[in-house]
């Protein structure tokens, strides 16, 4: 057909009203996102505390994060606190699903609950975990008494800091994990089951062999977001801690924090966020291999 | 739907109004009054108190308002140098003394020995140890802050434990071994766990931290010396001091490091004993806490308590001729400050205020506010003005030197590494200038 719309032979039509309509998203996230990302790794090789303009300084920000023992330990604390988190939300996020699915009396009301302190800021949630986790006016330490526990310094001891951010995390960023384990298990086909009670299949058996592996992808996509999150630790740890004591519960962010907000030196605590970038795309990728290669096993 | 009045003409006439009245409406509203910004980051009680001064100069002055914005501690040295750099600098906002070299430096705060003469401010008016403070030696002496109180760290004592011990309250040590008394009377334990404080102290953060510089200073050690060339001058006067903070919670056992919140632990007898600062006196006096004030003792050589000096500071401005406008505005705040240093915090900079007869009986009770006032006399550990000023402070809960200290405080590090890494760290920060 010959008409004004028609495109001339040999010439794609671009319809440019779809990228009018990304543009919305687009452009914003190119200026918010990607251009200070961009700018971030710029300043990283450079000297810079805003007033001035940043002198390059080639890779000394990174020779000096090798050397800075502050960043050791947040790394390796970050990496602890991965090893509590991570698997605390996501066993009890799946536990509480598994509970909530079965559609028993009250389930509505626990789903409400179970979700809502992740709707709370991190802040928030910080305040109200100073208050449980006081070593001598704590409601934690009050009930444990009880059964004998002599008050646990939960927030003041560095033998024990990092568990308590850590229980703190945990009740906040389940809620997510919990909602998204719950929208996978009503999604495994009720076929599933009947065939494997025909089967004869136990209660356990099929837990093992129809629902995790149809969640499977569920799983892969909470613990990489858990992981992504936890590295990324910083609220908690602010207002619970202040990374002390002794950084024993110091995280990367809350260094990278105190290098650029509290003491001006942008160019070094750029390379740091660098660091970590890498860091959280190493283990992701990672952990997105070998859920692969388990899936596929 | 009815379109009656709603003509193509009525639209275009009512949009250029509306673009008119955009346009021209802070132009009116300046013809009206002259704006100043000002940046604040008094939050807790002080803060209600800085706001009844603002609206009292807005009362007073119909030609020029002051619009305050609240802004994060923490995060104001930054916003402030992000807001410089792109030309919208509040035209002035709260400083601390000593703790501005890097933005003198930059010239992001404006030296007011000039604007200050033009203003009228009567700079002999003030105390000279409190003007000798907002001076940046390193930056041609300039004076970049106008003091506006002096708050000094002293012991708040709680009365109703002094007297459940028998103690004298009109007999406060002045010593470190009676103090040691006192703590060790107030104390009670459980076995040999402290469950009650007689020296508020927390495991880590500014309480250790401050309790350190204080003693450490009163020992003999000096972080800078007086020309500002060297680092940690006494060693080991830091370090007998760092030992005598960690025996108030394993030797004497009059400490705890299990109170996670010092301010609440005081507040609701946890603990007997706590220097801290007039800050808190608001908070303190309206929950009707039985306590007094007293001097801080000697406990080393010499008696020396911490002190901080708050005050205002100008930022650069693209229009050189908001200054003087601004300088005005600082000026009056100053002028009339008896309210703030009554009942906002600290003691007054100014003679005159200080020398009026209702100075002692205005605000709180001189029970608890005379020894921030008094202690003055003896309060000489303030800021080190040098670009890296904030590794320095010892009123600090995650500077550099706090978290050196926590490994000390924690047993982790034993002082005389600490005292090594300290001077490393702040003979750099000396070099730098």
């Amino acid at each position: 057909m010959q008409g004004p719309l028609a495109t001339k032979p040999g010439r794609t039509k671009i319809d440019w009203i779809g990228y009018v309509f990304i543009a919305f998203f687009a452009v914003p996230f190119l200026l918010f996102n990607i251009m200070p990302i961009l700018f971030g790794v710029y300043v990283s090789f450079t000297e810079w505390s805003i007033v001035g303009e940043p002198s390059w300084v080639g890779l000394d920000n990174y020779r000096e994060a090798l050397r800075d023992e502050w960043l050791r330990t947040a790394f390796i604390n970050v990496f602890f606190y991965a090893l509590i988190i991570v698997p605390g939300v996501v066993i009890l996020g799946l536990a509480f699903a598994l509970f909530v699915n079965q559609g028993w009396p009250l389930s509505a009301l626990a789903r409400t609950l179970l979700f809502t302190p992740n709707v709370v800021s991190a802040t928030v949630i910080g305040l109200v975990w100073v208050w449980v986790l006081d070593t001598q006016f704590g409601v934690l330490n009050h009930y444990l008494g009880y059964l004998g526990v002599p008050p646990v310094p939960w927030l003041t001891s560095v033998h024990w800091a990092l568990f308590g951010v850590s229980i703190a995390s945990i009740w906040w960023d389940m809620g997510l994990a919990f909602v998204l384990f719950l929208a996978a298990l009503q999604d495994v086909p009720k076929d599933l089951y009947e065939a494997a009670e025909i089967d004869g299949a136990s209660r356990l058996r099929q837990m093992w062999s129809v629902t995790l592996p149809y969640i499977r992808p569920t799983i892969s996509m909470v613990v990489t977001l858990q992981i992504i999150s936890t590295m990324r630790i910083f609220s908690q740890v602010y207002v619970m801690t202040n990374g002390g004591p002794s950084g024993a519960s110091l995280s990367v962010i809350k260094h990278i924090y105190d290098t650029a907000v509290v003491r001006n030196i942008l160019g070094y605590a750029s390379a740091v966020s660098v660091l970590l970038f890498l860091a959280i795309l190493v283990v992701t990728l990672v952990q997105r291999t070998l859920l692969r290669e388990t899936a596929r096993g | 739907m009815s379109t009656d009045g709603l003509t193509r003409r009525n639209v275009v006439a009512g949009a250029a109004a509306l673009a008119a009245g955009t346009v021209f409406k802070p132009w009116v509203a300046r013809a009206a009054a002259t704006e100043i910004v000002h940046w604040s980051w008094l939050a807790a009680s002080d803060g209600e108190v800085w706001q009844k001064m603002i609206d009292a100069f807005n009362a007073a002055n119909k030609d020029m308002q002051i619009r305050m914005e609240v802004v994060p501690e923490e995060q104001y040295p930054t916003k402030v140098l992000g807001a410089a750099v792109t030309g919208k600098a509040p035209d002035f906002g709260w400083g601390t003394a000593g703790q501005r070299a890097k933005m003198a430096k930059d010239g992001v705060v404006v030296p007011l020995d000039d604007l200050a003469k033009k203003a009228g401010l009567d700079v002999a008016d003030f105390d000279a140890f409190a003007i000798k403070s907002a001076r940046y030696p390193k930056y041609n002496n300039g004076l970049f802050m106008v003091p506006m109180d002096l708050m000094s760290l002293q012991p708040e004592v709680n009365l109703d434990h002094v007297k459940e011990a028998g103690l004298d309250p009109e007999k406060f040590p002045t010593d470190g071994a009676t103090l040691i008394d006192w703590a060790k009377a107030m104390t009670k334990r459980d076995g040999d766990t402290v469950k009650r404080s007689g020296i508020m102290m927390t495991g880590s953060g500014v309480q250790p931290t401050v309790t350190w510089g204080i003693v450490a200073a009163q020992m003999g050690f000096q972080r800078a010396s007086d020309d500002l060339k060297t680092a940690c001058v006494n060693p080991q006067a830091g370090i007998a001091a760092m030992h005598w903070v960690l025996d108030l919670f394993d030797k004497h056992k009059v400490s705890t490091r299990d109170v996670t919140d010092r301010y609440k632990a005081f507040g609701t007898g946890q603990g007997s004993i706590f220097w801290t600062g007039p800050w808190t006196l608001n908070g303190y006096v309206g929950q009707k806490l039985n306590f007094r004030t007293y001097l801080f003792p000697k406990i080393g050589d010499k008696q020396l308590t911490y002190f901080e000096e708050g005050g205002l500071e100008l930022y650069v401005q693209k229009d050189k001729g908001r200054y003087e406008a601004t300088m005005q505005a600082v000026k009056w705040l100053s002028d009339n400050s008896f309210l703030w240093t009554t009942v906002g915090r600290g003691a007054s900079p100014r003679k005159s205020i200080l020398s009026r007869p209702d100075y002692k009986t205005a605000g709180h009770p001189w029970s608890v506010r005379g020894a921030f006032v008094d202690g003055m006399a003896f309060a000489t550990q303030g800021e080190i003005p040098v670009q890296s000023g904030p590794d320095f402070t010892i009123y600090s809960g995650g500077n550099f030197l706090a978290k050196t200290l926590e490994g000390v405080w924690a047993g982790q590090s034993k002082p005389e590494d600490a005292m090594a890494r300290i001077q490393e760290q702040w003979q750099k920060g000396l070099d730098a200038g």
